[in-house]
């Protein structure tokens, strides 16, 4: 299936990158409305748009553009509708957030009584 | 060719329902879908998943399924279909489906045909329509040291290529990555055009890098401070000390006051993670014992606890 293997040297990276609404919507393969949608939900939120900016100078960073792409997954592949896609999200951040928790304390507890396992 | 059984997939029998699939079909998806599942290999059981269901949901293919269940399988688990198989009912017509079939496994395509078609097969429309291609998300592990002076990484990800019928292929691609010193846990980074290729001359999509870190033996991260457990030994921290402990890529020499206790907490001003806020280091000293003492050390204890008899560690306990 994989072809072989293609090598090269990337520099240019980004990673103060800013997406239109435009332009998520073309990489996230819908429509705005949707969009418009979800940010009323809180699902996605636009960089601090000032008050009554209209909605085609919103403008979206990369983990933005990520959490669109992972809702449009959730909505497509689990029939989710916006209320509980925003719950799930914020749930599956908690989670998240929780994990990293957890696994920073085992290690802490780890050095504290000298156990080399990081279980 | 192995066989997929594909009821042993979602967990039912071969007798199940159309609303008991459906039912386990999605509680099977919630449990392993990519985004929401931590298990190993969830992306690979839930295409599983969907390709089972894919099948012993629509009546037509569920029969033709089952018959080849029956006559098809072997015992050693390996398939092959009976000479002269076609499916009535397949996607080898350009039939339309909702379900995402490019990724669907050789037994199903060998089945019911051309799954390796985009939902909206049918040849030419595609072919004439100027289309981005996908971005790719992947997560990259990176260690402190990794982190504090940027690197260079070697990432393999899966890409979608259009063949020349229009079918989508999946492509390894392996990109070597400077990344620059100072990322954070969970910044994104964009390298424009290494996502899947577009079609009909439109854009390629981006490679999204999110960076993560990876657990450390020695430094634990709270958010712009780096964590540190330091032992000391008991007179180290009854008499005070200058010991040496370690830093991201380094170390220094740390002055432990007079009459310090486990767990006490000593600042390294920017020693955290670098930027135009540095954090700080915080050192955690942790007093050991030697494993044995010798006779005279014991006989010093001795004297010890003779002279400093009116301390009570346990004060707090009301013991």
């Amino acid at each position: 299936m994989s072809r072989t293997m293609n090598i090269l040297t990337v520099d240019l990276v980004d990673s103060g990158a800013r997406y239109t609404l435009r332009e998520v919507c073309e990489r996230g393969g819908c429509h705005a409305e949707l969009v418009i949608k979800m940010v009323s939900y809180g699902i996605v939120e636009p960089i601090a748009p000032a008050e009554g900016t209209p909605e085609l100078q919103w403008e979206f960073d990369v983990s933005a553009l990520a959490r669109l792409q992972k809702a449009l997954r959730l909505q497509r592949d689990l029939n989710i509708n916006l209320a509980g896609l925003a719950m799930s999200l914020d749930l599956l951040d908690e989670v998240e957030i929780m994990r990293k928790e957890i696994a920073q304390l085992r290690q802490q507890l780890a050095q504290c009584y000298g156990g080399s396992s990081g279980h | 060719m192995d066989f997929k059984d594909y009821y042993a997939v979602l967990g039912v029998s071969e007798s199940a329902s159309p609303e008991e699939i459906k039912k386990a079909y999605r509680k099977q998806a919630r449990k392993y879908h990519p985004d929401v599942s931590k298990e190993e290999n969830a992306d690979e059981k839930f295409k599983d998943v969907g390709e089972a269901y894919e099948v012993l949901k629509d009546p037509e293919k569920r029969a033709e399924y089952d018959q080849l269940r029956k006559y098809g399988a072997r015992p050693d688990g390996s398939f092959e279909p009976p000479p002269g198989w076609k499916s009535a009912s397949g996607f080898g017509g350009g039939g339309y489906t909702e379900a995402d079939a490019r990724q669907f496994s050789d037994f199903f395509e060998e089945i019911f045909g051309g799954g390796h078609q985009r939902g909206y097969s049918g040849g030419g429309f595609r072919q004439s329509m100027r289309m981005r291609g996908e971005d790719v998300h992947a997560r990259l592990a990176l260690f402190l040291e990794e982190v504090f002076q940027g690197c260079e990484k070697q990432v393999s990800f899966t890409v979608y290529e259009s063949d020349a019928h229009g079918h989508a292929v999946p492509r390894q691609k392996t990109l070597k990555v400077k990344i620059p010193a100072g990322m954070r846990e969970g910044q994104h980074l964009r390298l424009k055009g290494q996502g899947s290729p577009g079609a009909g001359g439109g854009d390629s999509g981006d490679l999204l890098l999110e960076i993560e870190l990876a657990p450390h033996p020695t430094f634990a991260v709270e958010g712009r401070d780096i964590l540190v457990t330091v032992p000391i030994a008991p007179w180290e921290a009854a008499l005070g000390a200058s010991v040496t402990v370690p830093t991201v890529g380094s170390k220094v020499n740390l002055k432990v006051p007079k009459g310090s206790s486990s767990g006490r907490k000593l600042r390294l001003k920017g020693k955290g993670f670098p930027g135009q806020h540095p954090g700080d280091q915080i050192v955690v000293l942790q007093v050991v014992m030697p494993e044995q003492h010798t006779p005279e050390a014991e006989k010093l204890y001795e004297q010890l606890a003779e002279a400093e008899k009116n301390f009570n560690p346990r004060s707090k306990l009301h013991v």
